[in-house]
C-alpha cells in the first residue's frame, strides 16, 4: 500500500453531537455497510462502530473500535474515539496514533466543554484537524455561530469552506466556496451529489466568505496571493494552500451539513483527503532502550527495522484482538515479533485488517497502517520490534486513578471470571487499576471517575457474567506533612541471634515538587554507602501509608546528615527498619494534613439554569471559578472537591431537566476543611480498633 | 510583610482618602479613559485590594475569554506580593481566589437586564456574598446597553459597590471643561465618583473628576506605574 494513499484519522467529538451517526453515514458511502442503522434506532441493531452492547443500550461510544474504508482510491483508517471525559485515556490512547482528526460539532449546541478538552488533546498530541459542523437541520442551527465559537473558544483559526443553503428544516445543500457550486445530496440516502449554480440569493454571501477564505490560505501560498491579486484563483491552488495551512495547525478547514439527513459527508471525505496528511508527513520518534533511551527518528521505510505500537486491545470472540499501528518496517503474517516491554518474541498468526464489524485476513501490512493481531499476549501501549532494535515508542502520559470502590462477589465460584475480567480492563486501559487491601481482603478498583468506573462494572455483570456488588465509591486522599522535623533514631536489636543496628539523623520537611525526595548528606562515611539506598527504600515504604486515614503521603523531602552503624548487626534488613520506624515516630510531629483531589468541572446549560447551577456547586463546597454566557447557553467552571461530586449526574438532569450536562477532570490536591478532616480521622481509627 | 500591614500601606487607601472614605454601597464609580492607557489594569487593582481585605467580588467583563482576566490577577497579585514581599503568599492568593468570581457575557450588546438577572443568580442562588463588582467595558455609547439607572437601583438594592470602566470613544476633545467625559455627562446623576486617566508627561494619572456631591478636576497625587500598572503613589 501506498502511504501516500493512506489516511489516519479520528472523528473526535462532543457527545450527542452525532459522531457515530456521521461514522455510520462515512461506511455507508465508502460501501462498507449496505444499510444504515441509527445510533438508537428501531430496527434493535445499533451503529456499526458501536461494538459493544452496553454501548448500544446507552447509545454512546466507549471503546474504539478501528476500521478501515476506501475513498477515491485512499484508504481512511477510521479509529472511532469516546466522547466522554471519563473515558479520557481512551480518547488519549487513539490520539496517539492518528494523523489527522475530524471535529465534530453540533450546530445548535455548538463549542461545549467537551469540545475542549477534546481540542485540548488533539493539540497535546500535534493533531492537525478539520472541522464539521453537522446538525444543520437542526431548529436553532446556527453554523457561523460555532464558527465563531471555534475561534473564540478553542482559539483556532477556522475558515469557513462552505455556507450552508437554507438552515433548520430548510436545510438543502451546501455551496462549496472553492469551486463556487452548489452541491445538492439526491438519491434515497444522499448518495448522489448533484453539482448545480448558486442559488441568487447566495452568491452574495458565498462571494464575501470565499474572499474571507482566499485571505486566510494566501498566507500559505505566495501563488494563491498573486492569483488572488489578479481575480481567479484556481481550486488546485487552494487546495494545495489549505492543506499546507492545516498540516502546520495554522489554520482548520470547517465543514457543514446534516450527517441524519445525509448531507454533507461526502464532501467531507475528499476534504480527508485533500487536507489531512498521510503518515510520512509527520516525524516520529522511539527511545532507543539499548541507547539510554536516546530518541531516534523512525523512518517510513517499509525495509526498515519493524516498530509498531499496540494502542488498543479488545476481548474478541476468538480471543484477544490487539490493535496496532506500524511506524516504521513492515508487519509480516508468519514472522517473530519482539516485545520490548515483556522482552519476549511472539509469533504473528493471524494480521488483520478491521472493517466496521467484520475482518480481513491480510498478509502483510507496511509503516504507517494500522492493523490488528490475534492471539497476542501484551498491554496496550507495548511495542514490537523485529529483533535487530530495542526500541520503545513513546510512553503515553497516563494519569492516576482518584477514585476507588470495593467489589464483592455474592459467589465464590465465580471469582475466577472476576479475575479474568478485571485482568482484561486492566490492560485495556492503563487507568483503570485493580487490588486486594490486604487488611479487609477486598478487591479494589481505582479510576478516573464514577462513570468510569460504572461502565467497568456494568461489563463485569454483563459480559462475564459476574453478579457483583459494589460498595460506595471511595475518594483517593493524600496524606501530607506541614512542617520541619528533625529526626534522631536507632534502632536496636541485639539480644541474642544476630542482632540488628542503625541510627539515623536529619529530618523530614515539604518538598516544592509535591513528589517524594530523598537527599542524602552523610559525609565521612558514619553509614556505609551501601546502606544509603536502604534507608531510601525504608523511608520510600513508610509513605506508602501513612497513619492519619491510611493514605499515602506526598510530598516528603527526607534528608539524612548523620548516622551510625555496627560492624556486625547493621545490615541492609536494619537500616531499613531504622528508617521506617524513624518516619513512624515524628510523623505525626511533623503535623500531617489530609490531601482530596480537587476538580475541576465544567457545566453546560441552558442560561436560565444558572442560578441553581450556582446553586449546587456552591452547596458542595465548591468555588465557582467563572460564568460565560453566550445568548443561550452558559458555561460556568468551578473547583469542586472530588467527594463531593458523587451522584452529581443525576442532580444535574433533576435540577435542569436533562438539559445541562457536565465534565469533570482532576485538577490538584488540596486540603481538607478542618472538620471533614477530623471526620475521616475518627472514622479511621474505628475502624482501625474494630480489626 | 503580612498582609494586614499591606492592606494598611495600600496606595488605595490613598485612594479612598480622596474621595472621602470611598465609593460606599449603593454607588457607582465610573473609571474612564481612551482604549489602552490602562483601566483593566486599575479596575483590577481595586478589586484585588478588596480581596484583600477579606471582602467578596465579582468581575464582568464583556470580552471572550476568562483566561485573559484571570492572568490579570495573577499579574497584579504578584506584582503586589512581589512589591510588598508579601509573607505567605501563597496562602493569601488560594484564599483570596476564593472570594473572586469572574462572569463573563459574549454576545454582542447583551441587555443590561441579563446581566443583572446572572449577578442576582450569583449573589442570591449561588449564595456568593459579593460586596462589590467591577465592570469591565461597559459600553455606554450603545442606547440598548444603557440603563445606568438600573444598575443603580440593583446597587442600592443589594448594598454593592460598583466600578465600571468606561472607555471613551470619538474625535478629541473627549472632555469638557470640567474634565467630565461628553459621553458620559448625561449619566452624571447616576454616577456617585468619576475618575479619568489621563496622560500627563510620562505618566498616567489619576484625576478625580466627580466625588460624591463636588465635580471638580482635582489630582489624586496617584499615577499608573507605568511598569506594573498598579496604581502608585506621585
Amino acid at each position: 500500500m501506498d502511504y501516500e494513499k493512506l489516511r489516519n484519522i479520528g472523528i473526535s467529538a462532543h457527545i450527542d453531537s452525532g459522531k457515530t451517526t456521521l461514522t455510520e453515514r462515512i461506511l455507508f458511502y465508502c460501501k462498507k455497510i449496505r444499510a444504515i442503522h441509527e445510533v438508537r434506532g428501531k430496527d434493535g441493531v445499533g451503529a456499526t462502530m458501536d461494538s459493544m452492547e452496553l454501548e448500544k443500550e446507552r447509545g454512546i461510544t466507549i471503546a474504539s473500535a478501528a476500521t478501515n474504508v476506501t475513498w477515491n482510491s485512499h484508504f481512511i483508517n477510521i479509529i472511532d474515539t469516546p466522547g466522554h471525559v471519563d473515558f479520557t485515556i481512551e480518547v488519549e490512547r487513539s490520539l496517539r496514533v492518528l494523523d489527522g482528526a475530524v471535529l465534530v460539532l453540533c450546530s445548535v449546541g455548538g463549542v461545549q466543554s467537551q469540545s475542549i478538552t477534546v481540542d485540548r488533546q488533539l493539540k497535546r498530541y500535534d493533531v492537525p484537524r478539520l472541522a464539521f459542523i453537522n446538525k444543520c437541520d437542526r431548529t436553532g442551527a446556527d453554523p457561523y455561530k460555532v464558527q465563531n465559537q471555534l475561534k473564540e473558544k478553542l482559539g483556532l483559526n477556522a475558515v469557513l469552506m462552505q455556507v450552508p443553503i437554507g438552515l433548520e428544516e430548510k436545510h438543502e445543500g451546501l455551496v462549496d466556496l472553492i469551486t463556487m457550486k452548489a452541491l445538492y445530496f439526491d438519491g434515497v440516502q444522499g448518495e448522489v451529489v448533484r453539482e448545480g449554480e448558486i442559488p441568487e440569493n447566495l452568491r452574495k454571501q458565498a462571494e464575501e466568505k470565499r474572499e474571507e477564505l482566499l485571505d486566510a490560505v494566501s498566507l500559505f501560498s505566495d501563488e494563491v496571493a498573486e492569483a488572488f491579486l489578479e481575480g481567479d484563483v484556481p481550486a488546485p491552488l487552494i487546495y494545495d494552500a489549505v492543506r499546507k495551512g492545516t498540516i502546520q495547525h495554522q489554520i482548520v478547514p470547517v465543514f457543514m451539513g446534516a450527517a441524519y439527513k445525509n448531507k454533507g459527508v461526502q464532501p467531507l471525505l475528499d476534504a480527508v483527503i485533500r487536507y489531512l496528511p498521510n503518515p510520512g508527513e509527520k516525524k516520529e520518534y522511539a527511545l532507543d532502550l539499548d541507547n539510554n533511551e536516546a530518541k531516534v527518528e523512525l523512518a517510513m521505510d517499509p525495509k526498515a527495522p519493524l516498530t509498531a505500537i499496540a494502542f488498543k486491545l479488545e476481548e474478541g470472540q476468538y480471543g484477544q484482538l490487539t490493535y496496532v499501528r506500524i511506524y516504521q518496517g513492515t508487519l509480516k503474517k508468519g514472522s517473530d515479533i519482539f516485545n520490548t516491554r515483556l522482552k519476549r518474541k511472539v509469533k504473528v498468526g493471524r494480521l488483520i485488517r478491521m472493517h466496521a464489524e467484520s475482518m480481513e485476513d491480510i498478509n502483510q501490512a507496511e509503516c504507517g497502517d494500522i492493523v490488528a493481531l490475534f492471539g497476542i499476549d501484551c498491554a496496550s501501549g507495548d511495542t514490537f520490534v523485529n529483533g535487530d532494535i530495542n526500541y520503545a515508542l513513546t510512553s503515553m502520559y497516563v494519569p492516576d486513578p482518584v477514585i476507588s470502590l470495593a467489589l464483592t462477589v455474592k459467589d465464590k465460584s465465580v471469582e475466577d471470571n472476576l479475575s479474568k475480567a478485571l485482568n482484561r480492563f486492566t490492560k485495556e486501559d492503563p487507568t483503570f487499576k485493580t487490588y486486594v487491601d490486604d487488611e479487609s481482603g477486598e478487591t479494589i478498583i481505582q479510576g478516573m471517575g464514577e462513570l468510569h468506573l460504572d461502565v467497568y462494572i456494568e461489563r463485569i455483570r454483563r459480559e462475564y457474567r459476574v453478579p457483583v456488588d459494589s460498595g460506595m465509591p471511595q475518594v483517593a486522599y493524600r496524606e501530607a506533612i506541614t512542617q520541619r522535623t528533625d529526626f534522631d533514631y536507632t534502632h536496636k536489636k541485639q539480644t541474642g541471634g544476630s542482632g540488628q543496628f542503625g541510627r539515623i539523623v536529619g529530618y523530614i520537611e515539604p518538598s516544592d515538587s509535591g513528589e517524594y525526595e530523598f537527599v542524602n548528606e552523610i559525609k565521612g562515611g558514619v553509614i556505609p554507602t551501601e546502606y544509603i539506598p536502604s534507608c531510601d527504600k525504608g523511608f520510600k515504604e513508610a509513605v506508602k501509608k501513612g497513619n492519619l486515614i491510611g493514605f499515602p503521603i506526598v510530598g516528603v523531602r527526607v534528608v539524612i546528615q548523620d548516622g551510625q552503624y555496627h560492624a556486625v548487626d547493621s545490615s541492609d534488613m536494619a537500616f531499613q527498619t531504622t528508617a521506617f520506624l524513624a518516619f513512624r515516630k515524628i510523623y505525626r510531629q511533623s503535623k500531617p494534613q489530609i490531601l482530596e483531589p480537587i476538580m475541576k468541572v465544567v457545566v453546560e446549560t441552558p442560561s436560565e439554569y444558572q442560578g441553581s447551577i450556582f446553586a449546587s456547586i456552591n452547596q458542595r463546597r465548591g468555588t465557582i471559578i467563572s460564568s460565560v454566557e453566550d445568548g443561550v447557553y452558559s458555561r460556568v467552571e468551578g473547583e469542586v472537591a472530588l467527594s463531593e461530586m458523587f451522584g452529581y449526574s443525576t442532580v444535574l438532569r433533576s435540577l435542569t431537566q436533562g438539559k445541562a450536562e457536565f465534565s469533570m477532570e482532576f485538577l490538584k490536591y488540596g486540603k481538607v476543611p478542618k472538620t471533614i478532616s477530623e471526620e475521616l480521622i475518627n472514622e479511621y481509627e474505628k475502624k482501625s480498633k474494630e480489626r | 510583610m503580612v498582609k494586614s500591614e499591606l492592606n494598611k500601606r495600600s496606595p488605595l487607601r490613598i485612594f479612598e482618602k480622596t474621595m472621602h472614605g470611598g465609593l460606599g454601597k449603593g454607588n457607582i464609580g465610573v473609571i474612564a479613559s481612551r482604549k489602552g492607557v490602562g483601566k483593566t489594569a486599575c479596575l483590577v487593582h481595586i478589586a484585588t485590594d478588596k480581596l484583600l481585605r477579606d471582602q467578596s467580588i465579582i468581575h464582568v467583563s464583556f470580552s471572550n475569554r476568562t483566561d485573559h482576566i484571570i492572568n490579570w490577577y495573577e499579574d497584579i497579585f504578584r506584582e503586589i506580593a512581589k512589591k510588598r514581599n508579601l509573607e505567605k503568599a501563597v496562602e493569601v492568593h488560594d484564599e483570596i481566589i476564593k472570594k473572586r468570581v469572574i462572569m463573563n457575557f459574549s454576545q454582542d450588546g447583551v441587555e443590561i437586564d441579563k446581566v443583572l438577572n446572572s449577578l442576582r443568580a450569583m449573589i442570591q442562588q449561588g449564595n456568593f456574598a459579593a460586596e462589590a463588582i467591577v465592570v469591565d467595558g461597559y459600553d455606554f455609547a450603545k442606547p440598548e446597553t444603557g440603563g445606568l439607572s438600573k444598575v443603580k437601583a440593583f446597587a442600592e438594592e443589594l448594598g454593592l459597590e460598583i466600578w465600571i470602566a468606561a472607555s471613551l470613544k470619538g474625535k478629541e476633545p473627549i472632555f469638557n471643561n470640567k474634565g467630565v467625559p461628553f459621553e458620559l455627562e448625561k449619566y452624571l446623576e447616576e454616577i456617585e465618583v468619576l475618575i479619568s486617566l489621563q496622560y500627563h508627561g510620562e505618566y498616567v494619572h489619576l484625576k478625580l473628576v466627580k466625588d460624591h456631591e463636588t465635580i471638580d478636576l482635582l489630582d489624586m497625587n496617584l499615577k499608573l506605574d507605568p511598569k506594573t500598572l498598579l496604581i502608585a503613589e506621585e
